[in-house]
């Protein structure tokens, strides 16, 4: 039983932000402006993006109701109704509430009765989780339709207030990192299992995980003495582990080069067993977190003469901002509304994920 | 961004398009296994104990004279089979040779380098030059000088590809973290500096060798199971450093 996707939805929350405007939304730190933050933009690249906080850092509007939001503009580009959906799979690295799923949470929202649901855990790669989820059920003929809804609200982990009430005076880089790299956002894909007009068929999802060889790279809950090697619910109030800089959001950035070794390999892997011809291959659209990681991506795969011409390649990110696990469903909603592609074409999707190494991919074909 | 560690894959950091030396669709297809192999090497490199310590910023200096210690055997060992490989190319292959030759010369006292380092962080030369091989090396050098003996041993590039991708991780990730363990980190660690700096010509000769060695499927597989054979004898040699 093959698979479509039949129809696309979005939703970028508030105005797009630029550079010079990043800090009268999530605050200065301790009142001075970031030394970091120019050396750290100028490599990623990121021009404008969203954020769900106003400028006194409330919450405008909370990850479920955005999650919603675009399943609902998805369901308005579609052919049916919200009735005929079977499942909804969610993917979130966070929801709004610690505990039930996000799905239920959206599935709420979104008024749905009676359907299947299930959350996708983890960071940019989840979405994947979640969109693989829903094809091996459509395919599986558990369901005609499904719902895929992934969105993400990081910018609530960056205000002002979160790094001053870490107890430290030296500056931790790592923690400060993500703050200039992701933001806000949430997008829904349609799954069908018959195509109508300007389908996408998903050939195959594939996924490697490399969890097993280092340590983790992006991470929520450990302090910043790494000699301490409690989790956030260790401490004995969610004070002190604040205190101690568990609730922050990291990024080891020494370990971020292998994030782009494990996903050239992790294509090399496809070639090798005829999933992909590089000849054959018309777009790319690959969830690459920063221009500096484009840029790596294409000498690897230069050096190992699997290289796609660049003129091959989409991506929103310095438009739309890097949203984490909505990324690629912000990015192919956009590809397919403004960029020009025939029946027949294939579209390589690379969805790699820093957390501890896990990178997906997806072909489609344009039917 | 830390630019320092992104190089540790067996190819130039140069703007010399190393891929464009290899030219047949056959080469290319032995480029691609080549660089899989290399991956998987790495990932298995990456949970060998020592490494371990090494990549998180763990290693003691005594385990890093240990390191020396078990390599050098491996190291003032590999011009033999090198130069034994040379003498194994007949007229047909007097090119293949000629390059050879001149890997074999560049390296052949590489180990005086590394014994230099080792009494540089502490040790004694005594003890480095009269170590005995683990058991790893034992198996590697056996290898090595087993597959270097036959006619035209044109999967030895494989092995070669292995080796040389290791000096460029050791120069490019290594030897900055292991100088931190010493005040003077330089007087330490010139062998993997050195070793790297060179590897990087001697990758650039490796991937001019590609088309020339890789003409037919059955000389892609020699090559990727001696890759492999190779990768995993260097990870057993790796492994027994915490067992002698």
């Amino acid at each position: 039983m093959s698979v479509y996707i039949n129809s696309t939805g979005i939703h970028l929350p508030g105005e797009a932000i630029d550079n010079d405007g990043i800090e009268s939304i999530l605050g200065l730190v301790h009142g001075k402006p970031s030394r970091l933050k120019k050396k750290i933009l100028a490599s990623n690249g990121i021009k404008t993006r969203h954020y769900a906080l106003d400028a006194h850092q409330n919450t405008t509007i909370n990850n479920t109701d955005m999650a919603a939001l675009a399943a609902t503009d998805c369901l308005n580009n579609s052919a049916i109704a919200a009735t005929k959906v079977g499942m909804l799979s969610c993917a979130t690295s966070q929801g709004d509430l610690v505990l039930p799923g996000f799905a239920s949470m959206v599935q709420a929202q979104l008024g749905l009765s009676n359907i299947e649901i299930s959350s996708s855990h983890g960071i940019c790669s989840s979405g994947m989780m979640a969109l693989k989820n829903a094809y091996t059920n459509v395919a599986l003929n558990e369901h005609d339709a499904a719902l895929v809804v992934a969105s993400e609200l990081p910018s609530r982990l960056f205000k002002s207030t979160r790094y001053e009430a870490v107890d430290t005076s030296k500056p931790d880089f790592n923690a400060e990192f993500l703050r200039w790299m992701l933001s806000d956002g949430a997008g829904a894909f349609l799954l069908e299992n018959k195509s109508r007009k300007n389908s996408f068929r998903i050939d195959w999802i594939k996924s490697f995980s490399h969890a097993d060889i280092h340590p983790v790279c992006m991470s929520i809950g450990m302090p910043t003495n790494t000699a301490d090697t409690r989790t956030w619910q260790d401490f004995p109030t969610y004070a002190t582990a604040e205190a101690a800089g568990a609730l922050m959001i990291r990024q080891d950035v020494r370990l971020l080069d292998n994030v782009v070794k494990f996903g050239v390999s992790g294509f090399l892997t496809l070639l090798e067993r005829g999933l992909v011809n590089i000849n054959e291959i018309d777009h790319v659209l690959c969830h690459f977190s920063s221009k500096y990681f484009k840029s790596r991506i294409f000498e690897l795969l230069e050096d190992a003469g699997a290289s796609i011409d660049e003129s091959k390649w989409y991506s929103n990110l310095y438009t739309r901002g890097n949203t984490g696990c909505a990324s690629f469903f912000i990015m192919l909603d956009e590809f397919a509304r403004t960029q020009s592609y025939k029946a027949g074409d294939q579209i390589m999707c690379m969805v790699p994920e820093s957390g501890r190494f896990n990178n997906a991919y997806m072909m489609l074909t344009v039917v | 961004m830390d630019q320092a560690s992104v190089n540790a894959v067996p190819i130039s950091s140069s703007d010399d398009k190393l891929s464009s030396k290899v030219l047949t669709e056959q080469g290319q297809s032995c480029l691609r296994m080549l660089l899989r192999v290399w991956f998987e090497f790495e990932r298995s490199l990456s949970k060998v104990p020592i490494v371990q310590r090494l990549e998180q910023n763990r290693l003691s200096i005594e385990d890093y004279q240990k390191l020396l210690l078990n390599m050098r055997q491996q190291v003032i060992e590999g011009s033999r089979w090198i130069t034994q490989a040379a003498s194994s190319f007949d007229r047909d292959f007097s090119d293949v040779r000629s390059e050879v030759i001149g890997h074999a010369y560049d390296e052949h006292r590489d180990y005086e380098m590394l014994e230099r380092d080792y009494v540089a962080s502490g040790g004694k030369l005594e003890d480095i030059q009269q170590a005995q091989r683990n058991l790893g090396s034992e198996a590697l050098h056996g290898f090595m000088m087993y597959r270097s003996a036959q006619p035209n041993p044109i999967d030895m590039i494989g092995a070669m590809w292995i080796i040389e991708g290791l000096g460029n991780k050791m120069a490019s990730q290594w030897a900055d973290i292991i100088a931190t363990l010493a005040d003077d980190g330089d007087s330490i660690t010139s062998f993997m500096r050195y070793h790297g700096e060179n590897d990087e010509a001697h990758m650039a000769e490796l991937y001019e060798l590609i088309d020339r060695v890789c003409q037919s499927d059955e000389q892609q597989s020699a090559i990727e199971r001696t890759a492999k054979v190779v990768g995993k004898l260097y990870l057993l040699q790796l492994e027994e450093i915490d067992n002698v």
